[in-house]
């Protein structure tokens, strides 16, 4: 009987919460998220705005709701970009000959030389800064730990005498591929999601913090963070409720990715 | 177990030295800029970094903001109050024709390199501008005719036409006074008359100036003065809060101020600029035709609204591109006050109502922040706005500035009596209007009174003919230690004089 | 052995011609032209084409390429187009002040994560090891910048106890470079500790769940004696590969800490440049980031072969 581990219980929940916000914020907000009020600027937080406005009189809690649209969106982009590059990228590798998987694993090394930031820099001064460039670029950047961890999962499951039963028998490369390889990498794959979805969560932050994310009047977290950097002190509260919400969603994820992990291992079953 | 203790002893170690270093530095002052040798130096933060030290070849505000009336000095200046006052002429005629200037200049002047300041200088910058500077400014001194050097200290200057602005031009950069034998390293190496001398350049962090002991004039107070450059605003204010500077030359961040005025260590200036901060129009588009369009949407901006949002209700509200500094100043906001439902039905009429428009804004923090308001307001009042974020300057530039390819956009034009730079059909904002240049000419080629007369008529007609919008005026917002004296309360040239500043 | 180091030279060079090329492809995809920007707002259509001819910017794509590799090979990294000054002072410049960024970042993550991830392995079932373990995902998700803002509105403004931002070179004045480096290196260095904890944390795991550790123990050695000798050496591995992989993250990371603490280092001197448009220099500060990525990769994998027995007799 696989036991739930806290990890993942609390991941889970984490995760699902903050997908339920976003689904709930197409249908309601508390307030219009990107409507002026002038006269409703900066209020503390109450039963009327319970996280209080910004500066251009938003309110806090409809932004933070319509942000994690913008944060689960990369993050989906993002890791389905790096899966459907690395995915099979990492299989390939592990079941050609020896010099073209080196080849191809160098290649993804070389893709390492570019982190997701600089490239998600390079992307939005060249297309323009944008959520679809920071996108692509994290997703990019985030193929090569796709590719290796699948890769060496991939490998893993060549040697098991199921498949080496089978190339002895003769069988076909990608038929082998799809029945065996596939199906035991992924738990692999959800695992790496995750942590790459955390990731993707702290590279958006962190452009949007630069000015190369998603532009205004769009909410997003990380902007929200940057805009709130002239209230430090008259209301360090619009610092406080992005970060919080950022910290929480990476969090969420990691927690979720480690769960998902010890669940999946056996090796690690009978020391839980 | 021994060895993960070990590991973790010497973190303790590390961890306490670290701290105790700072413990007993903590005591004494944590600030490079009020240290007791600091009495005569003075650091200043500042936002834009110069590219270059040539503001010959280079745009931009930032090199003449540093380096003009500090390093180098102009035959004329303003003052604080906008009057012409001299600087390396001692004084000046003027030809009845108003054709001829000539200018008894200072006979001590020497220049950095020990070359001494005549006529001959004089004449050799003059002429060029012509020849070798390239950015557009350049062609304020195309309407000298020629320049000759009368003795070492009488210069007489011919223009093609009379012209009221050449004058006034001088004031601004290219009215800067080059040695002959000084411009062969302009960019890393400027040569000049004035109080400071350039000392180093720590490119992405500061500039340092030390005082010219060898000054012609009244000698400024402080030996060495540190033109520091910040990014972030909010880095800006912490600098200042921690000592690390002693001036904050413009508040980028007008929300923070809180901090800074509730405290007695400081003292907060607000003044006026030359910054007024345009909504424009690309007129050439079809959308900005129908002169109805364009006044609904000067009216569908309750503009106090917005520089309380967006700019923390610091700075002026004007009706047209001039500051109430220059001389032809009239209050015009009653043209296009602020009427939401009179807007409404102005863009029915005119059929714009339900269209959309495109936003394209500089990533400046004015605008950025700005824009946003200007977005909500006119969805208020039927239309759709779409918001872009142009790198500035390089996608700015390119995409807006040069291709004029936008709808609207947001930009400070912070460069002196540029109604008619910025205002005519080659400029991005494509404004073709005879009426206006007319105004502009007989106001350049008539007496004081008629240019005054002149330039109130051409700001009146940009208002009524809503050429574009004016947000507002960017205002002077300075922060510096109590003790710092001689902060302008007006920046309106395009320098930062260094010298009047004393503690 | 000889023979897998001179395949991972190999690789490494041809990594670093690769790379070469991509950042040239780029840089001639980027749009706006780093003449009008060096010229600005209004000048003359002809002004730019001169100024273009004059940084060889009209020239074929393949003459342009070469050029600049060879002179990169020279060490000669051209002139900035914007600011006319010689790039390569201004990267070796702005490399140190990064370098002792990320190094003194470095130093924290691992004086941070290596005792703390044993002691979460090693307690992994008890409460204490839980515990820590919860502190270490907090610190994983929380971005740099975000630990950098609050640190200097904690350390600098409400205590005063250190500048807030700002650089002096250690020649300069060694006190006062030291008290600019703490936060920011602060700030990097414990989010990075905090990842870098996990991942000693589940190589000392794997490592305690390992048979001849077992073996150990049945022989009579005590846990922790069987977890420094035969363990840790082991775990080594993977966790140097891990730094080295984190070395990308840190010199980027450093970019967004620069900019909250202004340190005039690498990451600044990229943003400004990818801002000015100043191509040449763009094209630089990237290829060294890339170098150095590379090179880090490179001694990663030579050690990794030199750590790691089963590697050296080159079997699968």
């Amino acid at each position: 009987m696989r036991r739930l581990n806290p990890s993942l219980v609390v991941g889970g929940v984490i995760v699902g919460l903050i997908v339920l916000m976003a689904l709930v914020s197409f249908v309601w907000t508390p307030y219009d998220a990107t409507l002026v009020t002038p006269a409703s600027r900066l209020l503390r937080p109450s039963w009327s705005h319970w996280f209080g406005t910004d500066k251009f009189g938003r309110d806090v809690l409809s932004q933070i709701m319509v942000g994690s649209r913008t944060t689960l969106f990369v993050g989906v982009v993002a890791v389905g970009v790096a899966a459907v590059i690395g995915v099979p990228l990492g299989i390939l590798s592990a079941m050609v000959r020896r010099w073209p998987s080196e080849f191809i694993m160098r290649a993804n090394d070389l893709l390492l030389a570019f982190p997701a930031l600089l490239l998600a820099i390079m992307f939005g001064a060249v297309f323009g800064a944008s959520t679809l460039t920071a996108m692509i670029a994290i997703g990019i950047a985030s193929v090569p730990s796709f590719a290796r961890v699948i890769r060496s999962g991939a490998l893993q499951v060549m040697r098991t005498e199921y498949v080496l039963a089978a190339r002895a028998a003769g069988r076909q490369p990608w038929p082998i591929a799809v029945r065996h390889v596939l199906p035991n990498v992924t738990s692999l794959i959800t695992v790496q999601a995750s942590v790459s979805f955390a990731i993707a969560v702290l590279a958006e932050a962190a452009l949007s913090f630069l000015g190369y994310g998603t532009p205004p009047p769009t909410p997003s977290w990380g902007r929200m963070l940057q805009e709130s950097q002239e209230f430090l002190f008259s209301a360090p509260r619009l610092a406080i409720f992005p970060g919080v919400a950022i910290a929480i969603a990476v969090l969420g994820f990691n927690l979720l990715g480690d769960g998902l992990r010890d669940r999946f291992d056996p090796k690690l079953e009978d020391r839980r | 177990m021994k060895s993960s203790f070990s590991i973790r002893a010497v973190a303790l170690v590390a961890v306490a030295a670290v701290l105790g270093l700072t413990a007993c530095s903590a005591g004494s002052s944590t600030s490079s800029g009020s240290s007791p040798a600091g009495e005569q130096k003075l650091t200043i933060g500042l936002v834009a970094e110069p590219a270059s030290l040539d503001f010959t070849t280079t745009d931009g505000a930032a090199i003449p903001q540093a380096l003009l009336g500090n390093v180098y000095e102009t035959l004329v200046k303003q003052d604080d109050s906008g009057k012409m006052v001299p600087s390396l002429a001692k004084s000046w005629t003027v030809s009845p024709d108003r054709k001829t200037y000539t200018f008894d200049l200072v006979d001590k002047a020497k220049f950095t390199n020990g070359k001494p300041f005549t006529a001959s200088d004089a004449v050799f910058s003059i002429n060029r501008v012509k020849t070798a500077w390239t950015t557009s400014l350049k062609a304020a001194m195309d309407v000298v005719a020629s320049a000759k050097a009368l003795s070492p200290t009488q210069l007489q200057v011919t223009l093609a036409k009379p012209s009221n602005d050449w004058l006034f031009r001088m004031t601004t950069r290219i009215g800067a006074m080059f040695s002959e034998s000084g411009v062969s390293a302009l960019a890393t190496d400027p040569v000049g008359t004035g109080p400071y001398r350039f000392s180093k350049w720590n490119r992405g962090d500061s500039i340092v100036m030390d005082r010219n002991d060898a000054y012609w004039g009244t000698k400024p107070f402080f030996q060495e003065i540190t033109l520091k450059y910040f990014k972030d605003p909010t880095a800006l204010n912490n600098a200042l809060l921690t000592g690390t500077i002693n001036v904050i030359s413009t508040v980028q961040a007008p929300e923070a101020l809180s901090q800074f005025t509730s405290n007695d260590k400081y003292q907060v200036i607000e003044g006026t600029t030359n910054g007024e901060v345009l909504l424009s129009f690309n007129n050439s588009r079809p959308f900005f035709k129908d002169l109805r369009t364009r006044q609904a949407i000067r009216m569908a901006i309750d503009h106090k609204a917005l520089l309380d949002t967006c700019w923390a209700g610091r700075g002026k509200l004007i009706g047209s591109m001039v500051p109430p500094t220059d001389p032809w100043y009239e209050d015009l906001t009653g043209i296009a006050p602020f009427d939401l439902a009179k807007a409404k039905s102005m863009l029915q009429a005119s059929g714009a109502a339900g269209k959309t428009l495109r936003l394209r804004l500089p990533t400046l923090p004015y605008a950025t922040s700005c824009g946003q308001v200007v977005k909500s307001q006119l969805e208020q009042a039927g239309l759709k706005v779409v918001i872009d974020q142009l790198e500035f300057p390089a996608a700015w530039l390119t995409t807006v500035f040069k291709n004029a390819d936008y709808d609207m956009s947001i930009i400070a034009h912070v460069e002196p009596r540029d109604l008619g730079a910025v205002f005519n059909p080659k400029y991005y904002t494509r404004y073709d209007d005879p009426t206006l240049q007319g105004y502009l000419a007989a106001a350049d080629a008539g007496d004081g009174a008629a240019q005054i007369d002149n330039m109130k008529k051409a700001a009146r007609r940009l208002s009524e003919q809503a050429a574009g919008d004016w947000l507002f005026l960017l205002p002077n917002l300075m922060v510096a230690d109590k003790d710092i004296k001689g902060l302008p309360t007006n920046a309106i040239t395009e320098n930062f004089d260094l010298s009047e500043l004393s503690r | 052995m000889i023979l897998r180091l001179i395949e991972r030279t190999g690789v490494f060079l041809a990594s670093l011609a690769v790379s070469s090329v991509l950042v040239f492809a780029f840089m001639v995809v980027l749009p706006g032209d780093p003449a009008r920007v060096a010229l600005g707002v209004n000048a003359s259509d002809e002004a730019v084409a001169e100024l273009r001819r004059q940084f060889g910017l009209d020239r074929p794509l393949a003459t342009q390429y070469f050029d600049w590799l060879g002179g990169l090979l020279h060490g000669d990294l051209g002139t900035s187009y914007i600011s006319k000054v010689a790039i390569g002072s201004q990267v070796f410049d702005r490399l140190q002040v990064t370098l002792w960024l990320v190094i003194a970042g470095m130093i924290i993550a691992l004086v941070v994560a290596v005792p703390a991830g044993t002691l979460m392995a090693a307690r992994h079932r008890h409460v204490s090891g839980l515990a820590l373990s919860a502190v270490s995902q907090l610190g994983v998700a929380v971005p740099a910048f975000l630990a950098g803002i609050l640190l200097i509105v904690v350390f600098a403004v409400k205590l005063g106890w250190l500048p807030a931002n700002g650089w002096t070179p250690p020649a300069q004045d060694p006190q006062m470079f030291l008290k600019q480096l703490i936060l920011p290196a602060l700030a990097l260095g414990l989010v990075q500790g905090a990842v870098l904890t996990r991942y000693v944390r589940s190589a000392v795991l794997d490592v305690l769940r390992e048979d001849y550790l077992r073996t150990a123990r049945a022989k009579g050695l005590r846990p922790f004696q069987a977890l420094w000798r035969h363990g840790l050496r082991n775990a080594a591995a993977p966790v140097v590969t891990v730094l080295g992989l984190q070395l990308a993250t840190l010199l980027i990371g450093a970019v967004v800490v620069e900019r909250v603490f202004v340190i005039p280092g690498l990451g600044s001197l990229l943003l400004d440049g990818v801002s000015n448009r100043d191509l040449l220099l763009v094209q630089d500060v990237v290829m060294v980031l890339v170098i150095a990525v590379l090179l880090v990769n490179y001694i990663v994998d030579l050690m990794y072969v030199a750590l790691d027995p089963r590697l050296r007799t080159g079997a699968r």
